[in-house]
């Protein structure tokens, strides 16, 4: 093992395992403001009136009337409003904060709120929505042509649900006026520069009027890279408001219910195959981008990139669309849209296979891209894909061909076996030119007179490691000891921005940017004296330049590369699936530590596992959702897949620091696949669609087929 | 009225609010013991997990109440232990702790469990931690980092 | 103590049950998830007398206030009982659950009330002013409705100390551990000199109570078990003629399914 990849214990670990990290919970409370939203309680409405009951001397109440600047939240459009405007578009959406000292009578208070609504129609099914916030179509090749030579056409509709993010640490904010009217916001976030930029406009004040500290923070998983932006803004302006420090941490309910998750899905796969070949595809790919626009064209793009999945299709018709209706808005979930399609295409292969009366791996196999193969929006391949390596270590791990094989045959008796595999990328850093166009990353190294070394960036310490990786890289170019070099929690008034804590961006962009600032260090250095040196992002000179405008070019530098296979045994009385073994090799490049990277893995493997089979949440006709507890919103506990194994297989990205790729989200994207894959062949090779597959699912289709 | 008396971490307490008050928000508020989490306040999580009587409970679902006469004790008073010692550093080594939330909670079912079968197996392992949700690690990490403090720890259990 | 009492003795209890209007208290798991305003609480888990686990000549006798945890590290306490109680949330839970609160809380998803009724078990009331013995069908009417009096509180629950050694039992929750029944099935079967004796089944968390229907098991008592193989479907068919269930965080179809899976793998594993 390389020496950067060899395991140290963390930076944050002492604070954090004897409790004395600090949340944004944890501050005390007194002088602080208690803040409760009063949320909507129908999903689309006029609002006529809030009734608010009289408030004792110190409470509040703020509400859209009170935003100093601009009542819009900057996301990437700027639909959301900080507060509701003359109308609500979702159950849930806050009308107004209540605030004060005592949380049990901000409480009362709030509860005795009588807002009046003239209820307009709602648009609650995804299937019946008209108004697309965005809408793409790319595509290569003569997609009529191929359908029309085609010896067999396929076409199936894969449906995919909700996945809420289910940090530990619910969303929480606090904001405090400072002397002299500035504005000081942290709490649990991922990117302390987006709601940097939101609340400026919120408060309509200038950069240095503002600044945002990100707390030690309980878990993201994206869910706090948007969502912060409106809860910062929502304290701001109740900060501004009591010119006191106001802090609100949602309940559990209140954060599975309306705060951002991932989009649910339609997507439509129409085929063409030839000679037993893909010859084209023509794919419709709807999400379901709830109330307000939030993260959904970015989330939409990586999502339709990925359709065609990592094999060659010829021929390729790309239409993508996100939906609004009047339920929460999604958002940011690790894997970032692609999950979905992911999901859809692997099992269409799969479904194509099983119709040609081909193992679906070989089918796979037979289609998949290589080094130098155009990608789906005719950028290249540039580097070398492991897939083939992979999949033989995964076979490996699990005898994976020949438990295919054996569970192929007719099975008896109440337990029956599958096992299915998944093969996919998840392209590292932002999609398209957001690196180059819109981030433009700075990162800074401080040198003190002592000799330690500060590293200032943006990117915070989520669970995932930056405040050890980071200096990792740092400690290892300047030949210093780790203690030498430290990362704080980013706060904009003294770091630079080098951009959000996103798209498994932070170790590859930011990273590499440290390890050239270090280099940059090391030539400069003189002892004793305090030095600072900067780094810039800079694009790598081999990519194909991309056009969002017409999906074409190279939408990622590069790719981390994943195989998933996942064992299960159906109890056909019950539907319950047992998962025997899952298993998943990794490529993210050179890991920077073997244990972060194997953290990162094997949680977000269990995330996509969660996700492929229990994790299940679902509105009601009134656009309510029901799913809005520990107790009904099932996340893996310790007992549900005891046997995980994942690997790590090193395809190094030369332009990352000592090679190494984005980690983060590419556990979690495949899992649905392989598993689904798995229950298909375990009910003796039935079709199925969609994702979540529970218990209940996989009853009806054994009483339907008889099984 | 009488005030509900009980050790906390070894200091003798007396609680003069309400006993239907959860113990959770008391330990928290009133006590300043942040270690403990709030995740859910429905047992269903396992962040807010403490030590009363040597036993694990959630303490959102412990009324104030319940504790009169009990020896309460939280990361705040389990991390001056030498078991904890032990604990910390299997969990450091093996980068067990991400983003921490649940890992108060975790560490204090890891003591409770131990304390009771100083040997467990891996099934058993899984089986003490099973009420602490964690989303971060998938558990492995966590699951072994207990399995070698088991081993390294031999005898303080 | 603000808003709550904490009782050293049954009597103590007793008396402050009958002199206020309290809540009883043992583990407090889905009490304070209900978190009830403007409630006191009457805290049992000291009550020496709630706390036993005995055995007499006829019965093992579960104090109200044992917890999970407590029965299953006793010997007394049938395996039957001990699977059920294992298979509930996680350690934590189990620590502070009892099995007073588990029939408290008058929910057909409890685990423990489920093998109460495929057992027949019994339950001991008291109050201030005496006691009295109630089958635990005559005692759990249905969401949240109990026969107990503002006075009365469980005392025991009064497990047959025989014939639950033969049984099958199931629990489909949403995962592996932390999961509330969605489905959750009991059966216990007995046979004398050929004869079937007992073929309790009972249902749990499909319906407002946890269902059992002693009249279509009559049709098998008495019989050989070849017999009983005859009457096999006819029996089912009772069944699923009989259980109208409802939906909860699974749909009705799904609990009918797996209840008659169930069910029916019951009796076949006995033979029938």
């Amino acid at each position: 093992m390389e020496k950067i990849s060899q395991s140290v214990v963390k930076k944050d670990h002492a604070t954090k395992v004897s409790g004395r990290s600090v949340y944004v919970a944890d501050y005390p409370s007194e002088g602080v403001l208690c803040g409760k939203m009063l949320h909507a309680k129908v999903a689309r409405a006029k609002v006529l009136s809030v009734e608010v009951p009289e408030l004792p001397e110190g409470y509040f109440y703020v509400d859209a009337s009170d935003v100093p600047g601009d009542n819009n939240v900057n996301i990437v459009l700027d639909d959301t409003p900080v507060y509701c405007r003359e109308t609500v578009e979702y159950i849930g959406e806050p009308i107004a904060m209540l605030c004060g000292p005592d949380e049990k009578v901000v409480e009362q208070l709030r509860d005795a709120c009588k807002v009046e609504y003239e209820e307009l129609e709602p648009v609650i099914d995804l299937r019946t929505a008209t108004e697309a916030f965005f809408d793409y179509r790319f595509g290569h090749g003569d997609v009529d042509k191929a359908f029309a030579e085609a010896d067999k056409v396929y076409d199936e509709e894969f449906e995919t649900g909700y996945q809420e993010q289910a940090y530990l640490e619910t969303q929480g904010m606090m904001a405090e006026p400072e002397e002299g009217g500035r504005m000081f916001v942290h709490g649990s976030v991922q990117c302390a520069y987006y709601v940097h930029g939101a609340v400026m406009r919120a408060l309509g004040c200038g950069p240095t009027g503002v600044h945002i500290l990100q707390d030690v923070t309980g878990g993201g998983f994206g869910g706090k890279e948007a969502f912060p932006s409106i809860l910062g803004c929502q304290v701001a302006v109740a900060a501004h408001k009591c010119q006191k420090p106001v802090r609100c941490v949602f309940d559990r309910r209140e954060d599975m219910e309306y705060t951002s998750k991932r989009h649910p899905s339609l997507c439509r796969y129409k085929v063409a195959v030839k000679d037993g070949r893909v010859t084209a595809m023509d794919i419709d790919v709807i999400f379901n981008a709830g109330a307000y626009s939030t993260l959904s064209a970015v989330v939409l793009q990586r999502g339709i990139i990925a359709a065609p999945g990592i094999y060659n299709v010829p021929n390729l018709r790309v239409h993508g669309s996100a939906m609004k209706t009047n339920t929460s808005p999604c958002g940011a979930y690790r894997g970032f849209g692609a999950p979905q399609t992911f999901f859809a295409v692997e099992m269409m292969m799969d479904h194509i296979a099983r119709d040609l009366g081909v193992d679906s791996l070989a089918f796979k196999e037979a289609h998949l891209v290589k080094q130098g193969d155009p990608t789906s929006t005719c950028g290249k391949y540039h580097f070398p894909v492991p897939i083939p390596a992979m999949i033989d270590e995964v076979d490996r791990a699990c005898d994976y061909r020949k438990k295919r094989a054996l569970y192929a045959k007719p099975q008896t008796g109440r337990y029956r076996r599958g096992i299915g595999m998944s093969m996919y990328f998840h392209g590292a850093g932002f999609t398209g030119s957001g690196e180059r166009d819109l981030i433009k990353a700075v990162a800074k190294l401080r040198k003190y007179k002592d000799g330690t070394v500060e590293i200032l960036a943006s990117n915070g310490e989520i669970g995932q490691g930056v405040r050890t990786t980071f200096p990792k890289i740092v400690a290892n170019e300047l030949n210093l000891p780790l203690d030498k070099v430290y990362y704080d929690h980013p706060d904009t008034a003294r770091v630079p921005d080098s951009g959000p804590t996103v798209a498994s961006r932070s170790l590859m962009v930011v990273g590499e940017l440290l390890r050239r600032a270090a280099i940059k260090l090391r030539e400069q250095w003189v002892d004793g004296e305090e030095q600072e040196v900067e780094e810039h992002f800079k694009e790598p000179d081999f990519m194909i330049p991309f056009y969002i405008d017409k999906f074409e070019g190279d939408a990622y530098p590069t790719y981390a590369w994943a195989v998933n296979a996942i064992e299960v045994e159906i109890d056909t009385y019950t539907g319950v699936g047992k998962i025997l073994g899952a298993y998943g090799s990794f490529d993210v490049g050179t890991p920077i530590d073997y244990n972060v990277v194997m953290g990162q893995m094997e949680g977000g493997f269990l995330q996509g596992i969660g996700y492929a089979s229990i994790e299940k949440m679902d509105y009601d006709a009134k656009g309510r959702i029901r799913n809005n507890s520990f107790s009904d919103y099932l996340i893996p506990t310790t007992k549900d897949v005891p046997n995980m194994q994942c690997m790590l297989h090193v395809e190094k990205y030369p332009d990352g620091p000592y090679g190494a790729k984005g980690a983060g989200e590419l556990p979690l994207v495949g899992a649905p696949g392989a598993y689904v894959e798995a229950v298909e062949q375990a009910l003796g090779g039935v079709t199925l669609n969609h994702a979540p597959f529970t218990a209940e699912d996989t009853l009806a289709v054994i009483t339907k087929e008889a099984i | 009225m009488a005030d509900i008396r009980f050790t906390l971490n070894g200091k003798e307490v007396a609680y003069g609010g309400s006993a239907t008050d959860r113990l959770l928000e008391v330990l928290r508020n009133e006590y300043r013991c942040t270690s403990v989490k709030c995740g859910c306040k429905e047992g269903e999580c396992g962040a807010c997990s403490v030590l009363i009587d040597g036993t694990l409970l959630n303490s959102c679902c412990v009324a104030m109440g319940a504790v009169e006469g009990a020896r309460v004790v939280t990361m705040e008073g389990f991390r001056e232990t030498e078991r904890f010692a032990a604990l910390d550093k299997a969990f450091g080594e093996l980068s067990a702790v991400q983003c921490g939330f649940c890992i108060p909670g975790m560490v204090l079912a890891a003591e409770a469990l131990l304390s009771k079968n100083a040997h467990p197996t891996e099934d058993e392992i899984r089986e003490g931690l099973s009420g602490n949700l964690c989303r971060c690690t998938g558990y492995n990490a966590i699951v072994n980092a207990v399995a070698n403090a088991a081993k390294e720890g031999n005898g303080l259990w | 103590m603000v808003n709550g009492y904490v009782a050293a003795s049954l009597k103590e209890a007793l008396e402050i049950r009958a002199a206020h209007d309290v809540v009883p208290y043992a583990g407090g798991t889905d009490l304070m998830v209900e978190n009830r305003k403007g409630v006191e609480y009457l805290f049992l888990s000291k009550v020496p007398e709630l706390k036993q686990i005995a055995v007499d000549d006829e019965y093992v006798r579960i104090g109200a206030a044992v917890t999970f945890t407590e029965a299953l590290a006793s010997a007394d306490v049938p395996r039957l009982m001990k699977e059920a109680a294992s298979r509930i949330a996680a350690p934590a839970i189990r620590n502070a659950g009892t099995f007073g609160g588990n029939l408290g809380n008058g929910s057909a998803k409890a685990d423990s009330v489920l093998i109460e009724f495929v057992a027949d078990a019994k339950l001991r009331l008291v109050s201030k002013k005496g006691e009295r013995i109630v089958d635990v069908d005559k005692f759990y009417l249905g969401r949240k409705k109990l026969d107990l009096a503002d006075d009365e509180l469980i005392a025991e629950i009064l497990l047959p100390k025989q014939g639950l050694e033969q049984y099958s039992y199931e629990k489909v929750g949403g995962r592996n551990a932390l999961a509330i029944s969605r489905v959750s099935f009991a059966g216990v079967f007995a046979a004398e000199g050929g004869r079937i004796t007992n073929v309790a089944a009972a249902f749990g968390a499909v319906a407002d109570t946890v269902l059992r229907y002693k009249d279509i098991e009559a049709t098998l008592l008495g019989k050989t078990v070849d017999e009983a193989k005859a009457l096999k479907e006819d029996y089912l068919k009772a069944y699923a003629d009989r259980m109208v269930l409802t939906r909860g965080r699974v749909s009705a179809e799904y609990r009918k399914t797996v209840c008659m899976n169930l069910l029916r793998d019951f009796l076949t594993k006995f033979g029938i």
